[in-house]
């Protein structure tokens, strides 16, 4: 099966007063129709500039993009304004982090969902609100129609994400985007609104980009994941692979931190020391070197290329030592 | 809602109150004219003092004169006389509103459309020589003094003492009912003039707030609808970026009806303030008093209005 | 007192600076005769001419022929101070009721001194022992609608009574009237009438007066309370408080202020406008006005003057009101077209004046010292230099009768107003006679100076703090508004302020009591409204006055005046520094005529050409 959106060696940089952000150093990956790709990333790592950037949203005076973003064999990074304009929305829409921050304070939750259906689809007013209702019934929310008429700050954080859902999937997208989709919602909101997507994308066969710095998320949905440190895609598996193997010290670092009900709980979380690098003058070497508990010599003055965890495996892994030093569960 | 309205109604009268009080104390606390002693003429004898002093009940305890000067107004609506020329103070008031209603929205009108216009240009192309340019020229604006800009004005485009002799100059001021024409000429002087320092600072203001906003993340959100950068930038973004400029606007625009005095006094425009501004060089207080009134009322209704306007533009407000 | 930017009510009728008349003869028969290096610098900047004649000046006789019809704009600056003819007192007001009223006796352009017969029919007959003054009326000089009859001797006497209403407060009837039998008694409402008023036919009217000062009463008759008024129309209108009749006047001169068929003024608009038409009603054989104007109209509330004086040059407007040109455009019309100016001595003065009842200045020697440090000259500039106005050495102005008699420019001899820059030496002299060894003030209490904040006057306050200071003086000086600084505090002996440096007087006519008496009286220091600022009462200067207020015939008045004009300078009250002149502009489409009296165009003879 040929993928839905191919990126090629994407990198963006921004010049600021206090230097050059390098926020995303060159990674490639692909969405295969139907399936999901979770991205994995402490917040810096690049992880949602990179998305936003296949959207054309990053695009700025004081900002250097290069690379390819395919999507449906067209190069998104060079497609015009216009062209994009057409495709967020309605080829691809996103879900973001904050419902409440990200829906309008001003305009009620109809105007909005209207103005979503309206931009890719000549309908009247009418038939937009209607199409509105049937998103907020699909998203779960009860009297849909009375919904229409009211403001975000009406809503609770749980069913603003919904109707960002609703307003994401109005114009049945091929490709989902979620940057953080849960993180501000309570943690019995969260399973609910996960539920809800991974409900919806078997319904409509959306492809779906699920970014988190929260492991336990993509394990719920996601088909394959990638794990970004500093820019770059220092891990990339299957889900089951990703879980049952981790290579990158980083990946096993953050997999020690989920709470496990397989764990025994005297054992205690154990999160990474240290904290994420700068992107503006990021650490020589392996990026992750200055947090790494296995370290050594060569990890501060090469940078490690992602290869192939073993010969023939599709598991991707950018870490120095040896095969056998990384499967060693600490 | 309408409770809310009508609690913030009590709260106007009362400020009404409270503002004439204050008027009237000032005026028996400081150093001001005595009315009396104006009218009495040269080498009175004490009787003809005492009877004029009777006469404008300036014998009486100060909280009598308010308390009786209280007592017409709100039952006549009687603001008395002048003690300079024996003019009522309502007809002095009413007959020059209209000078400065025009002066007021006129000039409002053009800094609204200017400041805007700037504000937005500016803000969407932030940090380029067009933005720097009007936010430097914004800066002049703003500093520059109304009196001398009014001068610069006169000597450079009044059609009588003017370099460049277009436009009617000082003491051309029509009435909008006598000739419109006339009214509009003689007025595009001072509405600029006036104009220019809030321009700025609107355009100022607006650029910040219109920045800050569409850094918000439902301005990302309406791009990743597909929305085009104009209904972005307009709808989206303006909308809440122009909601303090009501605020201040409504405030600013009640300030200037009850008299914007240097502009008034530089083209001799006959409006309230050139009207407050020779009341209290003669220590009229009957007109200080009528027109601080005013200039308060116009001030306390505006701010209700604002608040009132603001729940409409902005849903999370709802006053109960 | 000076009218200075803002208005007053008292005496306001001076406060435009100008260029005198003849500096030649100022510079040659005055200053140079005094002190030659003051004389050099002082006249070296004035514009002196080969004719002898300074630029601007109003010729001593102006053509008085024009042409008939047009409208006249003029520029003022503030508003009247009462538009109604019986209260006004203020230079501007009498520009506009000169024009519209027809008092007993008025001015013509030419003569400030002489009266001529306005709605008289020949000069007052004063008896010979002053206390009797019998005046005729023309029959046949009607008010304008809708009164319409003609006017008689009882609406003068009206005319008069009402000046003494607290509702209309006439601010010069007390001082000038006040002897007229039965005023007393009216003003206490014990009476209806004035019964020293006779009217014995409707064309004569008969002053009946308590003591001879007739000669000062029939001076007065020239001043616009004399004009009629119409009793059965104007007491609805006096009995209001104030008195309304102002707003709702009628006219007997060839001009009325535009009103409606009831009489109601539509042509003012209090602080905006004056609007003067023809008074259907007025017959030119009656009257010596020529009145060519068809209409004349009052812009006020032109406060920034500069642009004023620039409109009325440039043609915009015909002739200025109420201000003169500030002290650069002044300058700059001298250079450029002094035909557009007119100078005429205003007859007015200002003094810094000194408490004399309160310590230091209850010494006499104190006080010449004070005059002999101050520098004149330097005080003169304030107000833009020699150009305004020659310095005063005495307190008679130039043109009022008593001025030659009085030492004229030269002043009256002493020696402590010998030095126009100031002479410490001498004034240090002075001190130590006054008791101070050192010829320093020695005490160390501060002298409340209460001054008039803004504009020139503001310059002329803190440069009179500085001249007191010479001497070791501690003024403390307090800056309010003029009517303040006037009503609340210099007219207020309570108040006791020390120092008054921006007080001055203007005559009412030409005759010196107008001057000396009610500003150096003992007899007229008040409560209120005081106008004897130095507070100053010498038994000689007040029964010297006495005497003098009942001379009759304009010699002998002169004379005597002098005299007191010299007894008051040897007692060194107040510091007279200027004697003003009025400057005045006009366009160059206009022919004007100044009134000499009034000091200000004269809306009943100037033209458009």
């Amino acid at each position: 099966m040929s993928a839905l959106l191919a990126v090629q060696d994407l990198k963006v940089s921004f010049d600021t007063e206090d230097g050059v952000v390098h926020a995303v150093e060159g990674i490639s990956y692909e969405v295969k129709p139907g399936k999901t790709l979770g991205i994995v990333g402490e917040s810096g790592s690049g992880k949602t500039v990179g998305t936003l950037t296949i959207m054309g949203l990053t695009r700025a005076a004081n900002t250097q993009i290069s690379g390819k973003a395919i999507f449906d064999g067209e190069d998104l990074l060079s497609a015009t304004e216009q062209q994009m304009r057409a495709i967020r929305g309605d080829e691809i829409a996103m879900i973001f982090q904050d419902p409440l921050s990200s829906l309008h304070p001003f305009f009620t939750i109809g105007s909005q969902l209207v103005e979503a259906i309206q931009v890719h689809n000549k309908v009247s007013k009418a038939a937009a609100r209607t199409r509105s209702a049937e998103l907020l019934t699909m998203v779960g929310l009860s009297d849909a129609r009375d919904r229409l008429n009211r403001y975000p700050h009406e809503f609770s954080g749980g069913m603003r994400q919904r109707v960002m859902i609703a307003m994401a999937l109005a114009n049945e997208p091929r490709l989902l985007i979620a940057d953080e989709p849960t993180t501000a919602l309570d943690v019995t909101v969260q399973a609910q609104i996960l539920e809800l997507i991974a409900d919806l994308q078997a319904q409509t066969g959306t492809a779906m980009i699920i970014i988190t710095h929260d492991l336990g998320v993509v394990a719920e949905v996601a088909d394959e994941i990638a794990v970004m440190y500093a820019g770059r895609i220092v891990e990339q598996a299957s889900a089951t692979e990703l879980f049952a193997n981790p290579q990158h010290p980083y990946t096993q670092g953050l997999l020690a931190s989920i709470p496990r009900l397989d764990r025994d709980r005297t054992a205690g979380l154990d999160p990474i020391a240290g904290r994420p690098p700068s992107l503006i003058a990021p650490p020589s070497g392996c990026a992750f070197h200055p947090r790494c508990p296995r370290a050594f010599d060569r990890c501060s003055a090469d940078l490690p290329p992602l290869e192939r965890a073993a010969a023939g495996s599709e598991h991707l892994v950018a870490c120095l030592l040896s095969p056998e030093e990384r499967s060693v569960k600490r | 809602m309408i409770r809310y309205i009508l609690r913030r109604l009590l709260w106007v009268v009362f400020l009404l109150f409270a503002v004439s009080f204050i008027t009237f104390v000032i005026f028996y606390l400081l150093p001001s004219a005595d009315p009396a002693a104006l009218r009495a003429g040269r080498q009175p004898n004490p009787a003809l003092v005492a009877s004029i002093r009777h006469q404008l009940g300036l014998d009486q305890p100060w909280y009598v004169q308010y308390g009786r000067y209280m007592k017409n107004l709100i039952f006549h609506f009687d603001f008395g006389f002048s003690y300079q020329n024996g003019v009522p103070v309502r007809q002095l008031i009413f007959s020059r509103l209209p000078a400065s209603i025009s002066l007021a929205a006129g000039a409002a009108f053009l800094w609204l459309v200017v400041g805007i216009g700037v504000g937005i240009i500016a803000a969407v192309r932030p940090r380029t020589k067009l933005d720097r340019a009007s936010m430097g020229l914004a800066l002049v604006g703003i500093s520059a003094p109304v009196y001398w800009l009014g001068l610069v004005a006169l000597y450079l485009f009044s059609s009588d003492i003017g370099l460049i002799p277009i436009l009617p100059g000082a003491n051309s001021y029509v009435p909008l009912s006598d000739d419109p024409v006339a009214w509009f000429t003689s007025l595009i002087m001072p509405w600029c003039v006036l104009a220019v320092s809030f321009a700025a600072f609107y355009s100022r203001l607006l650029r910040g707030n219109l920045t800050e906003v569409l850094s918000e993340d439902y301005i990302r959100t309406a791009r990743a609808k597909g929305l085009s950068e104009r209904r972005v930038v307009f709808r989206h973004g303006l909308r809440s970026a122009i909601t303090p400029i009501v605020t201040i606007f409504g405030l600013d625009l009640g300030i200037l009806l009850g008299g914007a005095i240097l502009t008034e006094t530089v083209f001799n425009i006959p409006g309230i303030g050139r009207l407050s501004y020779s009341s209290i060089v003669r220590s009229d207080l009957p007109v200080i008093q009528g027109t601080v009134l005013l200039g308060a009322f116009f001030i306390v209704f505006a701010n209700l209005f604002v608040d009132i306007f603001y729940a409409f533009l902005d849903p999370r407000v709802r006053y109960e | 007192m000076f009218k200075g930017f803002g208005s007053t009510t008292n005496r306001p009728k001076a406060g435009k600076e100008g260029l005198t008349m003849k500096p030649i003869r100022i510079c040659s028969a005055a200053l140079l005769a005094l002190i030659l290096s003051v004389a050099v610098t002082a006249c070296g900047s004035s514009s002196s001419s080969d004719t002898g004649t300074k630029v601007g000046a109003v010729p001593t006789t102006q053509s008085l022929t024009g042409k008939t019809g047009g409208a006249l704009k003029v520029l003022a600056s503030s508003d009247v101070d009462y538009i109604d003819p019986g209260a006004a007192y203020y230079q501007f007001t009498f520009m506009v009721s000169y024009a519209t009223q027809r008092p007993l006796y008025s001015f013509g352009p030419d003569d400030a001194v002489n009266a001529v017969p306005d709605l008289a029919t020949q000069a007052p007959a004063v008896s010979s022992d002053g206390k009797t003054v019998t005046v005729h009326i023309k029959p046949n000089v009607k008010f304008s609608p809708p009164v319409n009859r003609a006017a008689t001797s009882a609406d003068v006497k009206y005319a008069i009574e009402r000046g003494f209403l607290p509702t209309v407060a006439n601010g010069y009837a007390g001082a000038y009237f006040g002897d007229i039998i039965g005023v007393k008694a009216f003003q206490d409402g014990k009476a209806s009438e004035i019964s020293g008023i006779d009217t014995p036919n409707s064309t004569t009217i008969v002053f009946n007066l308590s003591r001879g000062s007739g000669g000062v009463v029939a001076g007065a008759l020239a001043l616009p309370l004399s004009a009629p008024v119409p009793k059965e129309y104007a007491a609805k209108f006096d009995a209001k408080n104030p008195s309304t009749y102002g707003v709702n006047q009628v006219a007997t001169g060839p001009y009325m202020i535009q009103a409606d068929a009831s009489g109601a003024l539509t042509g003012y608009e209090p602080g905006k406008k004056i609007d003067l038409v023809r008074n259907p009603n007025w017959n030119r054989a009656t009257d010596y006005r020529k009145a060519y104007l068809n209409t004349i109209n009052i812009e006020e509330g032109n406060d920034d003057t500069t642009v004023a004086s620039r409109q009325i040059l440039k043609g915009n407007a015909q002739i200025n009101g109420d201000f003169g040109p500030p002290p650069p455009v002044l300058k700059q019309i001298v250079n450029q077209t002094p035909d557009q100016l007119a100078l005429t001595p205003s007859g007015g003065l200002r003094y810094v004046s000194m408490n004399t009842t309160l310590a230091p200045f209850n010494n006499l020697n104190v006080r010449k010292a004070v005059l002999a440090v101050f520098d004149r000259d330097a005080m003169r500039a304030t107000r833009g230099g020699p150009l305004l106005g020659p310095i005063a050495n005495h307190f008679i102005p130039p043109e009022i009768g008593g001025f030659n008699e009085a030492g004229g420019l030269n002043g009256t001899g002493v020696d402590f107003l010998n030095y126009p820059k100031g002479n410490l030496a001498l004034a240090k002299e002075y001190m130590k006679k006054g008791g101070f060894p050192s010829g320093m003030y020695t005490g160390s209490q501060e002298l409340l100076m209460v001054g008039t904040s803004g504009g020139a006057a503001q310059k002329s306050a803190e440069l009179a703090a500085a001249q007191f200071e010479k001497l070791g003086f501690k003024p403390k000086l307090r800056l309010v508004t003029q009517d303040s600084m006037y009503t609340k505090f210099c007219n207020v002996p309570k108040a006791k302020v020390v120092i008054c440096p921006n007080v001055g007087w203007l005559k009412d006519f030409a005759d010196p009591q107008t001057i000396l008496d009610p500003t150096f009286n003992g007899k007229n220091i008040v409560d209120v409204n005081n106008s004897n600022w130095p507070q100053l009462n010498n038994a000689a200067v007040n029964s010297a006055m006495d005497s003098a207020e009942l001379v009759v015939g304009s010699g002998a008045r002169n004379k005597a005046w002098a005299a007191i004009d010299r007894q008051i300078t040897a007692l060194a009250p107040a510091v007279p520094w200027i004697w003003d002149d009025s400057p005045n502009i006009r366009s160059t489409d206009v022919a004007g005529v100044i009134n000499k009296f009034n000091g200000n165009w004269d809306l009943s003879f100037t033209s458009l050409k």
